[in-house]
């Protein structure tokens, strides 16, 4: 007979169940791993004419995938944080370039280690500038997995009915258009000529680097105050207080500027290629099939304009239970079918022999202007510890900049003042 | 020691001193015990992290690194930071204008429910509303009705010649926003507390008043404001603790922008913890605006106590 000790024991144990459940790593499913990320890395890996690419590996292994997904920089931050707790509950987390660095090294495994004792196919074909971008003191702290390079998205109703012929091929080009694309349609519509997402320095470092300057160099310096770099940002000040870019610019994120591409009020942008099948999505555009991309055109120096690029890659955090297992996945992400897979479903691939199927380049048809611009990208910033401090102060100082409380030479004259202390030496 | 056999053999009276005291020991006993889960779980889950983050706070910390104390560097660099500076001034601004702007319309629209409206419980619900929307969602769909170009709120503007409000690139249009869409939804809050004790007010004190010569406002100012002191300081007090947290307002519309210009502490903090990662110096920051909070608490505080002893 149980008397009331034992109920009181019991009830107690399972209250105590209850509340270590979501911690106790006893009580998750063996077979289920987990992979914290963004919406497009699930997307690429499980959703689209290419298919799930981790199907097979599922059902060779007997594991569930549990992605949590998150917004580019709340999945980095969760990235970090559960890598540094004793005992974490993700397997495998997408980190983004910028917003790692050597500081966060420890946090993950060293993955030559695993690549030499099971390697990935034909590593070599990922490109050093992107494994560079995942490497601190030598050790490779991320395997990529996606790339986002910038294209020049452009609408072309807009261009018919201003009477533009093709769209520009020189920097100077994008600006004189931009400001013929600035109108008012019959119906109303403000059309802006450019729109661009001002929330980080990835869209203005385009046309910064396309009047020949740069932020921070792969050595660590801060060039931000040399005369290339000042032209671009008074080029950005001249088209904003005309009116081409929107007055809200500044305040306008990813999603912001793609609903101004689908709403038809803008008529170009600088973003990542694989937008346009947001921007031409026949469920949410106003001109399903009208927004063409192409690779950003020539710079002032008449040789085309680094695009930047960002690059997603796979890490394991130390405290991951199953390495093994997971190391296992990221190898079958990586392997050659997988990226050209995850490239049918939108994914920036990290191989760019994946350019070259057929498949893709029926179904994707910026695949020959993606790779084309993938030659001459470059990352916003080498990744270092103050990397996202830096970041911010080119933003606040290019505000100013924009809304004329400075001039521009002024203005990133104090930004390399207050980014050199932060610089690695 | 009192045995069972000493007290047996005590004077009546003695053994019952005796007894009571015993009493008196349990039911302390009994008090302790009652308050001490409140007072473990206040420990653990208030007093603990305070004093976490005060000594993480003295330490340089970041994900993947053993902090490292810097002793009183974080402060420096935080003093020295003309962006916190130009945050605190924000807060400042913005904290006063949602609590007194809420003080005086929610107490206005309290005394005005007091007379004869038609509908009220009607009006009182309206008035309630705001507090029933989730916060972001408000805050988004105000950025959308004011949204530049294609906002309902910048059209009509626009049609009545009043142009566009520019909380886009002009920081004060976008704190002066922010703060309104604060006071649209806290209103509830004041009005509710301000309501419930203009309704506790005797009437014939304010008859008397009325017989002895007072007018309507001398009434008001001399006999209903003060009766309803203890109540105005708790919602002033509440609110400004509140208010110098505000964070979604201004993030949702700007994030701070432009240039940062409308940041506010709370913002300021947020950057250092979730972008950059700074743990020690947005504890320094988080430190300091308890410091604030306690400094624009303390007066009121005062009041409240003195109005108490005064009740007592």
């Amino acid at each position: 007979m149980q008397t009331r000790r034992d109920i009181l024991k019991g009830i107690g144990a399972a209250a105590l169940g209850a509340a270590a459940g979501p911690f106790a790593p006893t009580a998750r499913a063996a077979d289920r791993m987990t992979l914290i990320g963004h919406a497009v890395h699930k997307a690429a890996a499980t959703t689209g004419p290419g298919g799930d690419v981790t199907a097979a590996w599922r059902a060779k292994n007997g594991v569930e995938l549990e992605w949590l997904t998150f917004g580019v920089e709340a999945a980095n931050e969760r990235a970090m944080k559960e890598a540094s707790l004793a005992e974490g509950n993700a397997d495998i987390v997408f980190i983004l370039d910028r917003y790692t660095g050597p500081q966060y090294a420890g946090l993950f495994e060293d993955l030559r280690t695993w690549q030499a004792k099971d390697p990935i196919p034909e590593f070599a074909e990922i490109p050093a500038g992107m494994l560079a971008a995942h490497t601190f003191g030598g050790k490779l702290t991320a395997v990529p997995y996606r790339h986002a390079t910038h294209g020049l998205h452009y609408n072309t109703e807009f261009l018919a009915e201003r009477g533009i012929a093709e769209p520009p091929k020189t920097v100077e080009q994008v600006a004189a258009l931009a400001e013929k694309l600035t109108f008012k349609r019959a119906d109303g519509v403000q059309v802006y000529g450019l729109v661009m997402n001002f929330d980080d320095p990835a869209t203005p470092i385009d046309w910064i680097r396309a009047n020949g300057g740069d932020f921070i160099t792969t050595d660590y310096a801060c060039v931000i105050d040399q005369p290339g770099a000042v032209r671009g940002v008074t080029m950005l000040c001249d088209l904003y207080r005309k009116g081409v870019l929107p007055k809200n610019s500044m305040t306008l994120k990813t999603e912001d500027v793609t609903t101004f591409m689908q709403q038809g009020r803008g008529a170009m942008t600088n973003n990542p290629f694989n937008r346009y099948v947001n921007y031409n999505d026949p469920k949410a555009s106003r001109y399903p099939g009208k927004i063409a991309v192409m690779a950003l055109p020539l710079g002032l120096d008449g040789k085309p304009i680094p695009a930047k690029t960002s690059v997603w890659a796979m890490a394991i955090p130390r405290n991951a239970r199953n390495k093994e297992r997971s190391w296992s996945l990221v190898r079958e992400l990586s392997l050659p079918a997988s990226t050209v897979a995850a490239t049918l479903n939108g994914n920036g691939p990290v191989r760019p022999s994946a350019y070259e199927d057929a498949k893709v380049k029926q179904l994707i048809p910026y695949a020959a202007a993606e790779k084309q611009a993938l030659g001459s990208a470059r990352l916003v910033v080498p990744g270092f510890a103050n990397a996202a401090k830096a970041m911010d102060i080119l933003m606040e100082e290019l505000g100013n900049a924009m809304l004329a409380t400075k001039e521009p030479k002024v203005a990133m004259a104090e930004v390399k003042r207050r980014v050199q202390p932060l610089l690695p030496t | 020691m009192a045995t069972p056999a000493t007290l047996a053999a005590a004077p009546p009276v003695v053994r019952r001193t005796r007894a009571r005291v015993g009493d008196r020991r349990t039911a302390r006993a009994i008090h302790y015990a009652m308050v001490a889960p409140a007072v473990a779980l206040l420990l653990a889950f208030l007093a603990l992290p305070a004093v976490y983050i005060g000594w993480l706070s003295l330490n340089v910390s970041t994900y993947g690194q053993p902090a490292r104390f810097v002793g009183l560097a974080n402060y420096a660099e935080l003093l020295h930071d003309p962006v916190f500076w130009r945050a605190a001034r924000n807060t400042f601004v913005v904290v006063n204008a949602i609590v007194l702007g809420e003080l005086a319309l929610g107490l206005g629209l309290a005394v005005l429910m007091q007379g004869r409206v038609p509908a009220k419980p009607v009006v009182i619900a309206i008035l309630l509303a705001p507090y029933a929307i989730t916060e972001s969602s408000g805050i988004v769909m105000w950025r959308y009705m004011l949204e530049p170009d294609v906002g309902m709120v910048t059209h009509v503007l626009a049609r009545l010649g009043l142009g566009q409000l520019d909380w886009s690139t002009d920081p004060v249009a976008t704190l002066s926003l922010a703060s309104l869409i604060a006071i649209w939804h806290h209103l509830p809050f004041t009005f509710l507390i301000l309501y419930a004790a203009l309704t506790t007010v005797p009437r014939d004190i304010l008859e008397a008043a009325r017989i002895d010569g007072a007018g309507a406002f001398q009434a008001f100012r001399l006999v209903t404001l003060r009766l309803i002191m203890p109540a105005l300081l708790i919602a002033v007090l509440f609110r400004y603790i509140f208010a110098i947290r505000t964070f979604a307002e201004i993030w949702l519309l700007t994030e701070g922008g432009p240039a940062r210009l409308s940041e506010v502490l709370a913002i300021y903090l947020y950057r250092e913890t979730f972008k950059y990662h700074q743990f020690g110096m947005a504890s320094a920051t988080g430190v300091v605006m308890l410091a604030m909070s306690l400094l624009i608490a303390l007066p009121y505080l005062r009041r409240m106590f003195r109005e108490v002893v005064r009740g007592g």
